[in-house]
């Protein structure tokens, strides 16, 4: 279970995050949605401390850590407990998709490397890229790059998973083979957040969605309350807009 | 015909001279090694912006670019026995200046040469990477010298390469300088055997050649690991 209290953040005076609290169940998907800049990244960033929030606390099960006290060892264990997915993949140019995958396994999990390339196999197996182990990463394509990047945050069996636009870097052709394995990885029970402009995406496979705005979650509820029956103002303006954009349609 | 210019000698002494080269290389090789390590420190001081630091590493780097590397060998090889000197003094201790061989001085003078040099080198290097990687890297809970071990140093490696290449090239070159502190490489040795059959002409053309087939012998290596660590498309 994770549980987010009073987290806010700044840049200079520029107010982000207000005060956000936030409890999420075990098995829970999570969408946030909402407009450019709203903070929905830097929510992101800060609960994995890649980015220092000025207040507030974050709890992973037992976990507990205060952003304004956190020791080193708070920090390594957060980002543990965390695996992230960039919008720009960010994989270790210069490994291959297999030692993209085995890095944290090997370096921070201090697991053999025998045992680590067993498990990187399976993860790779998983996502669909079993025949481009050897690959680097600027051999393979967006979409499989982002396949590499979500089995390298799946290896490190984090508690939470935090995906930041994970399609939004994709030509559009490759924007399917990338939700199909974040829906597979869904299915299978993890825990995550994921923010997403794909709302077709979103309806189906979040059981919960949140709209944010200037640094506030100002609507919570299940796909069908959020975007059948919206109850703040600023929501429903985000979505009507949104029936007019031109989103990629995603089949399931 | 007069015996003007010796062709044979300078073919036939550089056997001699080559008798120096383990010196002349392990100036260059030590001095390269330490100039790296360094460097490196000097240009994360730089990149974290350490306070008072960055600052003495400023002045650092910008007073050995802008004095000659004779003067500083002169400067060490006479400021680090008045240095002793002193310390003795103070500490009532009694270091032998006599003991310190040769050597140190030129490579303390070298290596803190290279270093300054190679830490703009590296600072470039690095600052080029891709930030992305880095957090990558971090948010799967790589502590700093991990992130810098595994990730950072691969990177900036093969960025600064052909300037790290460059850089000791010029440091074989400028071993040629440590006879200053009396001590015999390829080039002291050339001015030994000069000055017992006074052909000078003759020892700095078998000197030119070593040190040309040595630079030769450099690119090509820095050729062939450029080409080792590009990852083809
Ligand atoms: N490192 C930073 N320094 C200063 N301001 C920043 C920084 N990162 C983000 N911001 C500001 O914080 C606000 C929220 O940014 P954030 O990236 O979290 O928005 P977002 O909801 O992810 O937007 P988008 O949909 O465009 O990705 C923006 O106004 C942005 O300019
Ligand atoms: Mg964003």
């Amino acid at each position: 279970m994770i549980e987010i209290n009073g987290l806010s953040k700044k840049f200079k005076k520029n107010v982000v995050l207000d005060n956000i609290d936030l409890k999420i169940e075990k098995g829970d998907v999570v969408a946030i949605i909402g407009p450019s800049g709203a903070g929905k990244s830097t929510f992101l960033r800060c609960i994995n401390l890649l980015e220092e929030a000025d207040t507030g606390t974050i709890k992973i099960d037992d976990l507990q850590v205060d952003v304004n006290k956190k020791t080193k060892k708070d920090l390594i264990n957060l980002r543990q407990s965390t695996a992230m997915v960039f919008q720009q993949f960010n994989l270790f140019r210069r490994k291959t998709a297999l030692e993209n995958v085995m890095e944290g396994l090997v370096v921070v999990k201090n697991i053999p490397k025998n045992k680590a390339e067993e498990i990187a196999l399976v993860q790779l197996q998983k996502v669909g890229l079993a025949e481009r182990v050897h690959y680097y990463p600027k051999q393979l394509s967006g979409g499989q790059q982002q396949r590499v990047a979500i089995a390298r945050a799946l290896a490190m069996s984090p508690k939470i998973l935090l995906f930041d636009e994970p399609t939004s870097a994709l030509d559009p052709e490759l924007v399917g083979e990338v939700l199909d394995t974040i829906k597979a990885t869904a299915l299978e029970g993890n825990t995550m957040i994921i923010v997403s402009h794909e709302m077709n995406f979103v309806k189906k496979v979040a059981n919960r969605v949140l709209f944010l705005y200037n640094g506030k979650i100002i609507e919570d509820g299940t796909p069908q309350e959020v975007f059948g029956n919206p109850k703040n103002e600023r929501t429903k303006e985000f979505i009507s807009k949104l029936a007019y954009s031109i989103a990629p349609e995603y089949q399931i | 015909m007069p015996n003007i210019f010796d062709f044979k000698l300078v073919f036939t002494q550089i056997p001699k001279l080559l008798s120096y080269l383990p010196v002349t290389l392990e100036i260059t090789v030590l001095s390269m090694f330490f100039g790296l390590l360094l460097g490196l420190i000097l240009a994360i001081v730089k990149i974290k912006r350490l306070p008072f630091f960055t600052q003495v590493v400023s002045i650092f780097v910008s007073f050995t670019r802008g004095t000659p590397i004779l003067v500083q060998l002169y400067l060490t090889y006479y400021g680090i026995p008045i240095f002793l000197r002193y310390y003795n003094y103070y500490n009532e201790t009694n270091y032998n200046l006599n003991s310190i061989p040769s050597l140190f001085f030129v490579l303390v003078t070298f290596s803190l040469n290279e270093a300054a040099y190679n830490s703009e080198s590296i600072r470039a290097a690095i600052q080029s990477i891709e930030k992305g990687q880095i957090e990558a890297a971090h948010s799967l809970g790589m502590t700093f010298f991990q992130v810098l071990r595994r990730i950072i140093i691969p990177e900036a490696f093969v960025v600064a390469l052909p300037t790290l290449g460059n850089a000791l090239i010029s440091l074989l070159k400028g071993t040629s300088l440590a006879f200053v502190c009396s001590v015999v490489e390829i080039t002291a040795q050339g001015k030994i055997l000069a000055g017992a059959n006074y052909r000078y002409f003759e020892v700095y053309v078998s000197l030119a050649i070593i040190y040309w087939v040595m630079t030769i012998i450099i690119e090509q290596f820095i050729k062939f690991v450029e080409k080792k660590v590009i990852i083809p498309d």
